[in-house]
This record gives structure tokens, C-alpha cells and sequence, in this order.
């Protein structure tokens, strides 16, 4: 454990002393400032049935496909380029716990930068005052939301790190992960946009489709729907791919 | 260093190590062992397996076969156990470039389970030992080849373990700094067991107890180097400087010994040669082959027995592997 915590302590010191964490940090947030502007906007022109922070957790995939390959391309793919990651690993430090230091570290990164969101809600009330809609601020939203995006970046994080485990190359361990993250988040809806009404015998991914579908999930934590199949999936999908990630950096020489 | 109560006869052993490639062969059938305190030199011409058995050692590649213990522990079995005892300077010693020298043995300390209040204590006494104390706030990324092999080195010695293992860890530095890196090895004899992979002959000649050496794979000839001087290259050669043709000191060595060898070594000058003459076993020594010059009638300004270098040993038991494959 006292490995775990040295190696948590030295990643989350990298991390936060890296010029493109401050970068993507920057990047994610003119995005979804951009994103929340455009919604106040929209709202305030006509009457909508969402408030401003529902439709920038709508639009979450954008930041998820641009900003979170960013964060976790250099995790192992750069230390086994250099051949860091082998000297650490004939020290008493643990796959296991290397994998686990990173996953906290970028996972826990993931988590600031989107509660680092929760400043424009608050800016557009503080700016609108008393005419501000008190929806904009409203903490079920915001935190279903949040906790939304905690739980499925543990998929998220690990499917970065398993992509960067694979390869000695940031830019490619980036354009895998993209990648993946992209199937998973559009596979639901691509599922569901069958026709499997006119095709019988497509009908039994109807419910695979429903379990995948990532804005369902996301809609129904928005809402303070707690359903436990997507946390389960998040969480076994977590599991299966930091395994994985550490098989393959066992593997690596 | 471990009590010498808990200290297991062998700190390193390697017994029947194989590892294969799908069908080639890296390293096969190696056993050894290395005592506690003892520098053992690790010698093999490049390809000959020297990395490939120091990776399976480190716990960093698994064996095909065989079996491979640090201080008593399987490195296969218990590779945590295993660990615990072991320090591994892999060749080229990859280091994190934007760390500070101090920072970064800080780091390896924590992570090596150096005890927490002696952290410093400890980064600063492998720094004094390594000569980095006015490097201590230098990032890595600025350091010369020579030092960062000193910050590996250091790395190594921080958490007092029972083995050693260094790949090359002189590869590419200029001659002072191998005489620093020299110094710093042999002050760690009887301290803790050090097995050095190399394949610059002088430098394990000058500090290692013994040497093993590796030719394709497999262990040619491993002990010290008087025995293995003895074993392989049992009749000394002779170095002799004379005013004649090869041919000519040929024919009065023949005449000693009919087994005799010749060879050339350079011109000395003023119609001077210098010769190399090698007589089998049992031949007449310096004395005798100066008196045959004589009575040949050639013109000797030197004879001089040549004790053999490791470099001759390691060349003789290269060329006896090769002529055994060959049949």
C-alpha cells in the first residue's frame, strides 16, 4: 500500500506539473464554456425544456473524444518508449500498483476538470442575478452529472490506459484510444438505430443496445435515476481493462 | 545487507536456465551461482545472451526452463521475495529526464521500501559514494552519459541489497569516468554479491573475483581468471624481438618443439621485429628458446614470457566453443 500511495503521490506530481495537463485543462474548458454559452443563450431567446448544464452533459462525448486521449497517451506508452517502466518494474513496485497509481491519477484529473465546470453555471447566475433562471445552478443536474461522468471515466481512464499499455507510441496510444471511445459511446446508438422491427432476427440486440446506450445513462443520472446495470457495466468494464493493462505491462520488455 | 545469520550460501543462482524464441535459442542450459560479497564479470561477445539472462534474473522475462533464485528466493515463484533482495542497472539506464537527480533517488528510496525518517539519510550517502553530491538539484535530462550512469549506480545501492545486477555499466563513458565507476565497483566487494555484464575485458579483469563467459548462448568457461588462464591457455607465449625473418625464427623454434607456432606482431623499427611464439605445453621455457635463437644464429634482442590476458582467454574460449559446434 505504501508503494501504491508513493506512486500515487509522484503520478498525481507529474501530472499536475505537465504543461499539457494545464492544456487540455484549458482546451476542456473553453469547450464546454463555449458549449454553455451557446445554451444560456438558446434559453434565454425561447423557453427550453433543459437547462444550460443538462445540454453540455449532452454534448459530453466532444470532450471525452478530444481532451481524455490526451491525458492518459503518455502513461505507459511514453515510459515504455524510454524504458522507465521496466527499470520500475524490478523494483518491489507491483504491476498492480503501478496501474493503479495511473488510473487514480488521470481518473481523479478527469474528475477535477469536469467539476471545474460547475464555474459557468455559476457565472451566468452571478451574472443574470436576480432574473437568473434557478435551474441553471441546479444541484441534482450538476451532480447527477458529475457523478455520471466519475463513474463511466472509469471505463473511460482505463480504456486509455490498456491503449497506451499497448503501444511505445503517445500519438498512437491517443488515436486508439479515441478510437475505442468512440465505439463505445456510439455502438448504443447504433444498435438502437437498427431496424430490427423489419429484421426479425436482429431483434435480440435490442437489449444489448439499451444497456450500451452512454446518453441514456447519462440522462437517467441527470434526472437522479440511480439504475445499477450501467454501474455495473462501468465497473466490470473498469476492472477487465486495468487487468488487461497490467497483463500487457507484465508482458513488456 | 541482510544479518549473516539469515545470509543463503549463494546470493545469485541460476540453475539450467533456458529461454528460447519460438525456435531460436537465446540463452540455454546456463548455470552458476554467485557468492555473497563476490564481483563476478559476465563476458560474451554481443548477441551471446548476457542481457537476456540479466532480464530473466531482474524478474523482467521469463524463463523457458530451468530455475533462477536471489538470496534464496525464486525469482519465478516469489518475484516480490526475490525483488526485495535484488537491484537491477539495465543497460543504457533508462532514466525519467525531468526529474531531478535528487528527487528521482528519493523516489526509487520510497519505492524500494527505504524506511520513510531515513529516506534522505540514506539518498545522501549513495550520493556521496557516487560523486553526485554537486549534481544533487541538476535535472537528469542535463546530466552527462558518465553521471547519469552514476545516478544508476546510485539508484542501485540505495536500499542495501544482497545482489547486484549491472548491464554495461561502463558502456560509452570516457576513460575517467570508467576509472570512477571502477572504484565506486570495487569498493562494493564483500558487501554485497554484483554481477557485471560487459564485454570491455580490462575493466572486469581489473575487478572482478571471476568471470563466466558466454558464446551463443551458453557458458564456454566460467572461474577465476589464473584458473581459467591455466585451463585454457596452459603454455604461456613468448614475445620475442629479433633481426630476422618470421620464417627464420619458425624454423629454430621447430627445432625445440616441432608443435611450435609463429605469428608477426609489428616492425620495432631499424630492422627489428617484435614476434609472437607459442610452444605447447611442457616446451622449453624463456631460457631455452632464447639459447635456440642464439645457436640458430639470429640476432635477439628480447625474449620475455607473456603471462595471457583475459582478452586471450576469452578469445580461447570462444574459438574452442566454435570449434566444438563446428565438430
Amino acid at each position: 500500500m505504501r508503494t501504491f500511495r508513493v506512486l500515487l503521490a509522484h503520478e498525481l506530481r507529474s501530472a499536475w506539473l505537465s504543461w499539457t495537463t494545464w492544456a487540455s485543462w484549458a482546451l476542456f474548458l473553453s469547450l464546454l464554456g463555449t458549449i454553455h454559452w451557446y445554451a444560456v443563450l438558446a434559453c434565454s431567446r425561447t423557453p427550453m425544456p433543459w437547462t444550460p448544464a443538462e445540454a453540455v452533459f449532452r454534448w459530453f462525448p466532444l470532450p471525452l473524444l478530444c481532451i481524455l486521449p490526451l491525458l492518459t497517451m503518455r502513461t505507459f506508452a511514453e515510459e515504455r518508449r524510454s524504458g522507465t517502466l521496466g527499470a520500475l518494474l524490478t523494483t518491489p513496485a507491483s504491476a498492480w500498483s503501478v496501474v493503479a497509481a495511473k488510473f487514480v491519477c488521470i481518473w481523479s484529473t478527469w474528475v477535477v476538470f469536469w467539476a471545474s465546470f460547475a464555474i459557468f453555471p455559476a457565472i451566468a447566475g452571478q451574472a443574470l442575478g436576480d432574473s437568473a433562471d434557478p435551474r441553471l445552478l441546479d444541484p441534482v443536474t450538476l451532480g447527477g452529472g458529475v457523478a455520471f461522468i466519475a463513474l463511466s471515466g472509469m471505463l473511460h481512464v482505463a480504456i486509455g490506459l490498456l491503449c497506451s499499455s499497448r503501444t511505445r507510441s503517445p500519438g498512437l496510444a491517443a488515436l486508439m484510444t479515441f478510437i475505442g471511445l468512440l465505439v463505445l459511446t456510439v455502438s448504443g446508438g447504433l444498435l438502437d438505430a437498427l431496424p430490427s422491427d423489419g429484421w426479425e432476427w436482429l431483434g435480440w440486440l435490442k437489449q444489448p443496445a439499451d444497456h450500451l446506450r452512454t446518453v441514456g445513462h447519462l440522462e437517467d443520472f441527470a434526472s437522479g435515476i440511480v439504475d445499477t446495470r450501467p454501474i455495473v457495466l462501468y465497473l466490470t468494464g473498469c476492472g477487465l481493462c486495468l487487468g488487461l493493462t497490467v497483463i500487457n505491462i507484465e508482458a513488456a520488455d | 545487507m541482510p544479518d549473516a545469520a539469515d545470509q543463503p550460501s549463494q546470493a545469485l543462482e541460476a540453475i539450467g536456465l533456458t529461454k528460447r524464441y519460438g525456435r531460436l535459442t537465446a540463452v540455454e542450459d546456463l548455470s552458476f551461482s554467485v557468492a555473497p560479497g563476490e564481483i563476478v564479470g559476465f563476458l560474451g561477445p554481443n548477441g551471446a545472451g548476457k542481457s537476456t539472462t540479466l532480464r530473466i534474473l531482474a524478474g523482467r522475462l521469463l524463463a523457458s526452463s530451468g530455475r533462477a533464485t536471489v538470496w534464496g528466493e525464486s525469482v519465478a515463484l516469489n518475484p516480490a521475495g526475490a525483488k526485495r533482495h535484488l537491484a537491477y542497472m539495465p543497460e543504457n539506464n533508462p532514466l525519467p529526464e525531468d526529474l531531478r537527480v535528487r528527487e528521482y533517488l528519493e523516489l526509487r528510496a520510497r519505492i524500494k521500501g527505504v524506511d520513510e525518517d531515513t529516506v534522505g539519510l540514506r539518498v545522501d550517502q549513495v550520493m556521496h559514494d557516487c560523486d553526485l553530491r554537486d549534481r544533487a538539484t541538476m535535472l537528469i535530462a542535463h546530466l552527462s552519459k558518465g553521471f547519469r550512469q552514476r545516478v544508476g549506480i546510485a539508484d542501485a545501492l540505495l536500499a542495501h541489497p544482497s545482489v547486484i545486477l549491472l548491464d554495461e555499466p561502463t558502456i560509452g563513458l570516457d576513460p575517467h569516468q570508467i576509472l570512477g565507476i571502477r572504484d565506486l565497483l570495487r569498493s562494493l566487494r564483500g558487501k554485497m554479491a554484483v554481477l557485471i555484464s560487459s564485454h570491455i575485458l580490462p575493466e572486469v579483469e581489473q575487478v572482478c573475483d571471476r568471470v563466466i563467459i558466454l558464446n551463443r548462448g551458453r557458458i564456454v568457461a566460467q572461474g577465476r581468471t589464473e584458473d581459467l588462464r591455466r585451463e585454457l591457455l596452459p603454455a604461456p607465449a613468448h614475445h620475442v624481438v629479433a633481426a630476422c625473418a618470421l620464417a627464420e625464427l619458425a624454423t629454430a623454434a621447430r627445432a625445440l618443439d616441432a608443435a611450435a607456432s609463429c605469428r608477426e606482431l609489428g616492425d620495432e623499427g631499424a630492422g627489428w621485429r617484435r614476434f609472437e611464439v607459442a610452444l605447447p605445453p611442457g616446451s622449453p621455457a624463456r631460457d631455452r628458446l632464447l639459447a635456440g635463437c642464439v645457436s640458430a644464429g639470429l640476432r635477439v634482442r628480447e625474449v620475455a614470457e607473456v603471462s595471457a590476458g583475459l582478452e586471450d582467454i576469452f578469445l580461447a574460449a570462444t574459438r574452442r566453443d566454435t570449434q566444438e559446434a563446428r565438430g
